[in-house]
């Protein structure tokens, strides 16, 4: 089919009256250029308005203080530790307890979503945890593991395993009977069913399980390396924070901002590739 | 020999609730299809043609009675007896061709052998430009094309179709219709086909069984006497009309006797 560049199919009448390549260009530049002069002219205001209502740069930094700031950060690293450090130990957190409870959560919840049995032992354990916050399990796990690398690890594991086991759990309880019954009829045995028509078919919803995950343990992370830690964007932020460097703490925040976004766009850009099928039937 | 047998088979449900009865589905259904024939299923809905075509199927047993395809006692589903389902099974993450390939490919038939037979299939439908389209990329009745190739690509003896047409257009029906009928011809499988559609039941039927409203039992059962290959046109045929006229009598006498059913419980119910 024949689109048009704003995503307007065009009638093959108007072909005839097709735009010029110059206009084309510029249909498709514009929400883009939109959005990127928007975000200057706040930038713009927001210089401004600390010039012009002299806020104290402990209050709000200008851009250009904390352009400054982040050339020095940058350069010289935060307490000891070069920014690039920082990201990787909250990364490297990060990225430990999620797969660890995404490797163990799919299957534990695929197999609750198949068996009853299996669903009738572990459902009540899970259904009470479940509404729990991740983060009020922070006093817990440093009362039993300590201040290290393993409660964080620990409770990014648990709030990812968690969402995972749910959503495939559900994902697998919600497998359309009719596409097992077309399995079974086509002569698959159980297992084959299992992994070739349940699995696929329960997808979706385990992606969003895992989309799920991967936003919570950001923010547990975060959290608690704003409690206890020596290294890790959590930590530049409380640590700023301590002692008034505001132009830290923000660049802190927007740091964060940017990888949390970074997930999102990685995750979503997988779905639509492996998941191109669903929601189209 | 007859193909599939059905015999005095009764099927019921567990009540719903507490205190109410349980449910009957079918009553003492007996059903004889010889090899190669079609045979139609209409009745008011609700009156057990798709529990009957799942126990045929395997999918559930019966209560009482017995089913038998081949002479042998059926205890599950196979690819034997392949069912073409209403509302869309294909799996949606797999190409047509894919689809169509499933069955052989996981029950461990060789790709050389599999592979020219599924692209036959595939033509035989009319699908060969889309071999490599995702099921969201066709229209309603090429995904029931898609189905019935799966289906027929397991050269299965039996092929139990659950109201295939039934979403689709009328043009569609039409064309699906004397589809079915020509690949009929290349492998005679015998078809049990449910419908709702009159015409549809006597224009593929050989033979056209109206079931009677919840339990269901057989009413009736009218022989179709034009020879295959039929071709549209017969449904003006007066024979064909006199068929039409007589069924239809049959399911609106079900229509009223299951009607007046319920007004004698309701009133039963107030006194």
């Amino acid at each position: 089919m024949t689109e048009a560049t704003d995503g307007i199919p065009r009638r093959a009448a108007d072909r005839q009256h097709a735009p010029s390549l110059a206009r084309t260009n510029w249909l498709r530049v514009r929400y883009p250029l939109v959005s990127v002069l928007a975000v200057l002219a706040l930038f713009g205001a927001w210089e401004l308005a600390t010039d012009l209502f002299r806020i104290s740069p402990m209050t709000l930094p200008s851009p250009r203080l904390m352009a400054k700031s982040l050339q020095t950060m940058l350069a010289e690293g935060y307490s000891g530790r070069t920014l690039g450090e920082h990201i990787v130990a909250s990364l490297l957190r990060t990225l430990t307890g999620l797969l660890a409870g995404v490797g163990l959560g799919v299957p534990i919840g695929l197999l609750m979503g198949y068996s009853r049995f299996v669903n009738a032992a572990l459902m009540p354990g899970f259904g009470f945890i479940r509404p729990i916050p991740p983060i009020a399990f922070i006093p817990l796990v440093i009362l039993w593991f300590g201040i290290g690398e393993v409660s964080k690890i620990l409770l990014i594991f648990v709030a990812s395993f968690n969402y995972t086991v749910l959503a495939s759990a559900a994902g697998m309880r919600s497998v359309p009977e009719q596409l097992v019954r077309a399995g079974t009829n086509l002569g698959l045995t159980r297992w084959q069913l299992f992994t070739s028509v349940m699995l696929p078919a329960a997808m979706p919803q385990i992606f969003t399980g895992i989309k799920i995950s991967i936003a919570v343990s950001w923010a547990v992370v975060v959290a608690a390396e704003l409690i206890a830690a020596q290294a890790g964007l959590g930590y530049i932020i409380a640590d700023a924070g301590t002692f008034f460097k505001t132009p830290e703490v923000l660049i802190g925040v927007f740091i964060i901002g940017a990888i949390g976004l970074l997930f999102e766009v990685a995750i979503t850009a997988v779905e639509r590739r492996v998941l191109h099928w669903q929601s189209k039937a | 020999m007859d193909k599939i047998t059905v015999d005095s088979v009764f099927k019921s449900f567990p009540p719903r609730q507490r205190g109410s009865e349980a449910i009957v589905a079918l009553d003492n259904v007996d059903l004889r299809i010889a090899a190669g024939e079609i045979v139609c299923i209409v009745g008011p809905s609700g009156c057990g043609k798709s529990t009957l075509l799942n126990l045929i199927a395997g999918f559930d047993t019966p209560t009482g009675g017995e089913i038998a395809v081949n002479g042998l006692p059926v205890t599950g589903a196979g690819p034997d007896r392949i069912v073409v389902f209403q509302s869309p099974s294909l799996f949606p993450w797999m190409t047509v061709m894919e689809n169509v390939t499933f069955g052989p490919r996981k029950r461990g038939v060789p790709k050389a052998e599999y592979e020219a037979e599924a692209r036959g299939t595939i033509e035989a439908v009319g699908l060969s430009r889309f071999a490599g389209r995702f099921p969201y990329e066709l229209s309603g009745g090429m995904r029931q094309r898609v189905q019935i190739a799966r289906a027929l690509v397991n050269r299965p003896q039996v092929l139990l179709m659950d109201e295939p047409f039934a979403a689709l257009d009328f043009q569609n029906r039409l064309v699906m219709q004397e589809l079915l009928l020509r690949l009929w011809e290349r492998i005679h499988p015998t078809i049990f086909f449910i419908t709702h559609d009159v015409e549809e039941a006597i224009f593929l039927g050989d033979r056209v069984h109206v079931m009677t409203a919840a339990p269901g039992r057989i009413k009736a059962v009218i022989d179709v006497p034009f020879e295959k290959p039929r071709l549209i046109e017969i449904v003006t045929d007066p024979r064909f009309v006199a068929i039409k006229d007589q069924v239809l009598h049959l399911i609106r006498s079900e229509f009223e006797r299951s009607d007046r059913a319920a007004e004698a419980a309701e009133s039963a119910m107030r006194t």
